[in-house]
């Protein structure tokens, strides 16, 4: 089944449905806030929200797993969670991420089986933006707010009812299982979703993003890294909150009388990244690690894996406490 | 290694430390002879002169550290190991006696291009306790199944004192055979000392090894590197003769967590080994 | 012209006098954001720069908190050590972070000009936002005491600053900026009536409720660090939780780690904290850090008559004892 119309009053007979082989996730009011929460039979849905403040990334590269632990004087790998996913309500510039993502765990040589487990186990349902933020800027670099990479469904919000699209086959037999609650799309419903998708992206301010690789590696050298850097903080916020960005560490801790070692999120940021056990450290100062954070993002991925990881959420953006922007970073190295 | 459970790049493989040799007068320079504990794991581990391996110790966590034997020592890899008060898997390990149950993964990263080097002149320049994986590759040549392969070998080793000097009785074996030219160096000497003085920048100048059909092969610190390339790019040897390790903090060994990378490299991937030109190439002056 | 332009216009002469007196080489204040109810902090080098610095409701940010990299020794013993001669315009919560930072040797004291302003409160984000009921795309302070937004939806709103003010601002134990250098004419806000009213209903909770709310709102953190990082008084080189040797708290977001974190962050704070809610402002997860450590400086207060950074001339807290200190912690005996 390749597209399906749900009344949104339907929709927990959907998550009862899916609940029954998947742990379902959607967006859940939380105060001022929206979340992705996992959905009980009474969970009311919220279909008023820009994004989560966390991207969707945590749910497959959390900020911490035990990857091995000692048994008997060994180390043992522990396996990655086997649990089924259905996460709903994905904005398209975090679904766009996963695959950025997959491409850094899966290489030709090693798969990290932690990540690629819990993608594998997991359907995305995206849901369009109809009113991007101001701080949005996704349509820069190559997404949309009706974006359709990374996620197996796209939902659209028509407002009494929602447009599910089938992007994948995973997502073709979500909606083929669950058939009996779906009616088929007008023309009209189709079209509708299609118009807000064009008036979202419409909406939407862009930057100029052209030829930003070559740039930011002309601008290697200039003074604008440690001007900008002169008031970062060095806190881990625009890493943290970024869908793409996936440095990581291992630490070896004890837990009661269990030994394990534990992967965690890290940030290029933190000025202790890079320190060795010498005490040289190759990056002292703020504006390296600020240069090494926007280089890697503009330059070294695109090098690499042929993509900017970047998706223009706007969450560093939005969160930086010193109001460090982005965009302006992107402006300045393109001059 | 659990059979038929998780298989993860993140897991190490059993080894038994069999040998521990305290290198020098300091004590924090130990050499780890280590053997596979599971047959499949010492059958499967093949190695190249300049690569490197992970050590885990659980507990305390992970060091990668460059191999110190060479890919024909049989039955066993040998590893070098600073210790450092501040790092705590090298604590851990130098607490560790013949017999202990480590874990080790790898081996990682690239390696001395010894097939491209067959025919020429190798030239090792050596500080410190960089030396380790240099050590590797001069066992590597010198096996009588590869020597012929290779012109002159000329190595300049240098060390901060008498003391500090790495596989003293192995120095000696070498200096005493005729296939090989060792040029070996303190930075001050002490009352028994009866060898050259002087740093390792000022040796090669004085050895003055001929660049002609030339690869120099050059490991060490920092700031030994630094004082050690002019003059030889003086001697002729051009960025893509000159061929270094690279150090940096790393983490996965399989180019993924981010840590080592210097421009679009990974130093445990697409390095440690380097040409100079390579090094020039990257940004944040990657030396 | 407002009075908040007004004062703007006086801080904007002062630091060209300051320069032109060359009784400073480098200036931090703030300067227009790029986001609607957000300034920025800038750091300027020469008199043609001030024009840049602004002055009105949305200077949030504590520039305290660069002092201790701004006075950084350099790493080799070889290479000179140049301190700035640094003016920073201060709210009254900056200032006392300044002091803190003096007392603590972070900076020498003729190095450093503390130019106080007219605060009259900044106005709280979260709240505008709460208020507006829609995203915020345009924000101005139009005459003193009032907030002129615009939303996405099109809608205008107009609020008094006095319904905005953030937590700290009514908790500011200090009617206006003191123990300045140099201060900038203006009204403040003085009324210091306030203090401690949020407090109101954590204190009501019992030790089982406050711990389940402690627990409840950490359960939130992503271990960024934001807190620390933007906070003046947090400086040290290698954070505790950052250590590894020896390993005081795992690196995780594990809530025993986490809270570990901030109990050890918070009591480091105990005497040192200045309340200005940087932490709070800067959660990226919307952790009430304020209410902890806001109690923690009530504790402080009633127990020591010590408020950090009020009176300069004190010894710091922890590092002097009176024989008459409340034993009341002393449970035995």
């Amino acid at each position: 089944m390749e597209k399906g119309i749900i009344g949104k009053s339907e929709l927990a007979k959907l998550v009862e449905a899916m609940a029954a082989d998947a742990t379902c996730l959607g967006p859940v009011k939380d105060g001022q806030d929206t979340v992705l929460a996992e959905l009980g039979p009474d969970t009311e849905l919220s279909f008023d929200y820009a994004n989560f403040r966390l991207p969707v990334k945590r749910l497959f590269f959390p900020q911490s797993e035990v990857t091995c632990v000692l048994r008997d004087g060994q180390l043992v790998a522990l396996p990655p969670p086997d649990e089924k996913t259905v996460l709903f309500g994905v904005r398209p510039c975090d679904a766009q991420a996963l695959p950025y993502l997959t491409k850094i765990f899966s290489d030709e040589k090693y798969e990290d089986p932690y990540y690629l487990k819990r993608r594998e186990n997991a359907v995305i349902v995206s849901l369009a933006c109809h009113t991007p933020c101001s701080t949005c800027f996704c349509t820069s670099l190559g997404g949309s707010p009706a974006g359709r990479a990374g996620c197996d469904i796209l939902a659209f919000d028509l407002g009494h009812e929602l447009l599910l699209e089938a992007e994948t086959e995973k997502g073709k037999a979500l909606l083929a299982a669950h058939e009996a609650l779906f009616a088929a799309p007008t023309d009209a419903q189709v079209t509708a979703a299609a118009e807000q998708g064009a008036a979202a992206e419409a909406s939407m301010a862009k930057i100029e993003t052209d030829g930003i690789t070559e740039k930011a590696d002309q601008a290697f050298d200039a003074p604008l890294w440690e001007e900008i850097a002169a008031r970062c903080v060095a806190c881990g916020v625009c890493t943290y909150l970024c869908p793409t960005c996936h440095c990581f560490g291992f630490a070896d801790e004890q837990v009661g009388n269990r030994t394990q070692r534990v992967k965690c999120q890290d940030a290029c940021m933190f000025p202790l990244f890079t320190l060795e056990a010498s005490g040289h450290n190759p990056r002292t100062t703020q504006g390296q690690r600020l240069r090494q954070r926007i280089m890697h993002k503009f330059s070294y991925t695109v090098k690499n894996v042929g993509e900017i990881f970047c998706v223009g959420c706007g969450r560093c953006v939005l969160y930086c406490p010193v109001n460090i922007d982005l965009r302006e970073i992107i402006e300045e190295v393109r001059k | 290694m659990s059979g038929g459970a998780t298989t993860s790049p993140y897991l190490p493989s059993a080894v038994t430390i069999e040998k521990i040799t305290i290198e020098n007068e300091a004590k924090d320079l130990r050499t780890f002879r280590l053997a596979f504990c599971e047959e499949a794991d010492a059958a499967a581990f093949s190695h190249a002169c300049g690569q490197f391996a992970i050590l885990s110790v659980a507990g305390a966590g992970e060091s990668p550290i460059g191999i110190a034997s060479s890919p024909l020592d049989s039955g066993y890899v040998e590893f070098t190991v600073k210790r450092y008060p501040t790092g705590v898997v090298t604590t851990a390990l130098h607490a560790m006696e013949e017999g202990d149950q480590i874990g080790l993964r790898g081996p990682y990263g690239n390696a001395f291009p010894m097939r491209a080097l067959e025919g020429k002149n190798i030239v090792i320049v050596g500080g410190g306790f960089a030396f380790t994986t240099l050590r590797a590759t001069i066992r590597w040549i010198l096996h009588e199944q590869n020597r012929a392969r290779y012109g002159n070998v000329t190595v300049i080793y240098g060390a901060r004192s008498p003391g500090e000097l790495l596989y003293k009785d192995e120095l000696k074996g070498w200096e005493a055979r005729s296939d090989i030219d060792m040029f070996v160096t303190v930075d001050k000497g002490d009352e028994g000392w009866t060898g050259r003085e002087g740093f390792v920048p000022t040796v090669l100048q004085e050895v003055a090894p001929s660049a002609d059909n030339a690869v120099v092969l050059v490991c060490g610190p920092p700031i030994m590197l630094k004082f050690t390339m002019p003059p030889l790019l003086q001697l002729g040897f051009s960025p893509e003769t000159i061929i270094t390790s690279l150090e940096r903090r790393m983490t996965c060994g399989l180019g993924k967590c981010g840590r080592c990378n210097v421009g679009n490299k990974y130093v445990c991937k697409d390095g440690p080994v380097f040409t100079f030109k390579e090094i020039q190439a990257l940004p944040e002056g990657a030396l | 012209m407002t009075k908040m332009q007004d004062a703007q216009n006086r801080l904007r002469e002062t630091v060209k006098d300051l320069f032109a007196q060359q009784k400073v080489d480098l200036v931090v204040g703030f300067e227009a954001g790029s986001l609607p109810l957000r300034t920025r902090v800038c750091f300027l080098t020469s008199a043609d720069e001030a024009d840049r610095l602004v002055w009105n409701a949305f200077c949030t940010n504590n520039p305290a908190v660069y002092i201790p990299r701004l006075f950084q020794r350099p790493a080799s013993p070889r290479e000179e050590y140049k301190p700035p001669k640094l003016g920073i315009v201060a709210k009254a919560c900056d200032a006392r972070a300044v002091h803190k930072l003096l007392e603590e040797h972070q900076a020498p004291r003729e190095n450093v000009t503390i130019i106080g302003m007219p605060c009259r409160g900044m106005a709280c984000r979260d709240k505008v936002v709460i208020q507006a009921g829609d995203e915020v795309v345009e924000a101005v302070e139009s005459t003193e005491g009032a907030v002129e937004i615009k939303t996405r939806g099109g809608a205008s709103h107009r609020f008094e600053l006095q319904d905005l003010l953030q937590q700290a601002c009514l908790d500011c134990p200090q009617a206006a900026p003191e123990h300045v250098d140099v201060q900038i004419e203006g009204a403040s806000r003085r009324d210091t009536t306030r203090r401690y009213e949020g407090l109101k209903n954590f204190e009501a909770m019992s030790a089982d409720q406050r711990w389940e709310y402690f627990r409840h709102e950490l359960s939130k953190c992503i271990r960024c660090y934001a807190c620390r990082q933007v906070c003046p008084t947090c400086y040290c080189k290698t954070c505790f939780a950052d250590m590894a040797k020896p390993r005081w708290t795992g690196a995780g977001d594990g809530l025993s780690d986490v809270m570990f974190y901030h109990i050890g962050r918070l009591m480091h704070q105990a005497g040192r904290c200045v309340e200005c809610d940087a932490c709070t402002r800067a959660c990226p997860v919307g952790i009430d850090l304020k209410t902890f450590t806001r109690k923690l400086g009530k504790d402080v207060e009633r127990l020591f008559d010590y408020v950090p950074g009020l009176r300069p001339d004190e010894a710091p807290l922890l590092c002097a004892f009176e024989d008459d200190d409340t034993e009341e912690f002393v449970t035995d005996g």
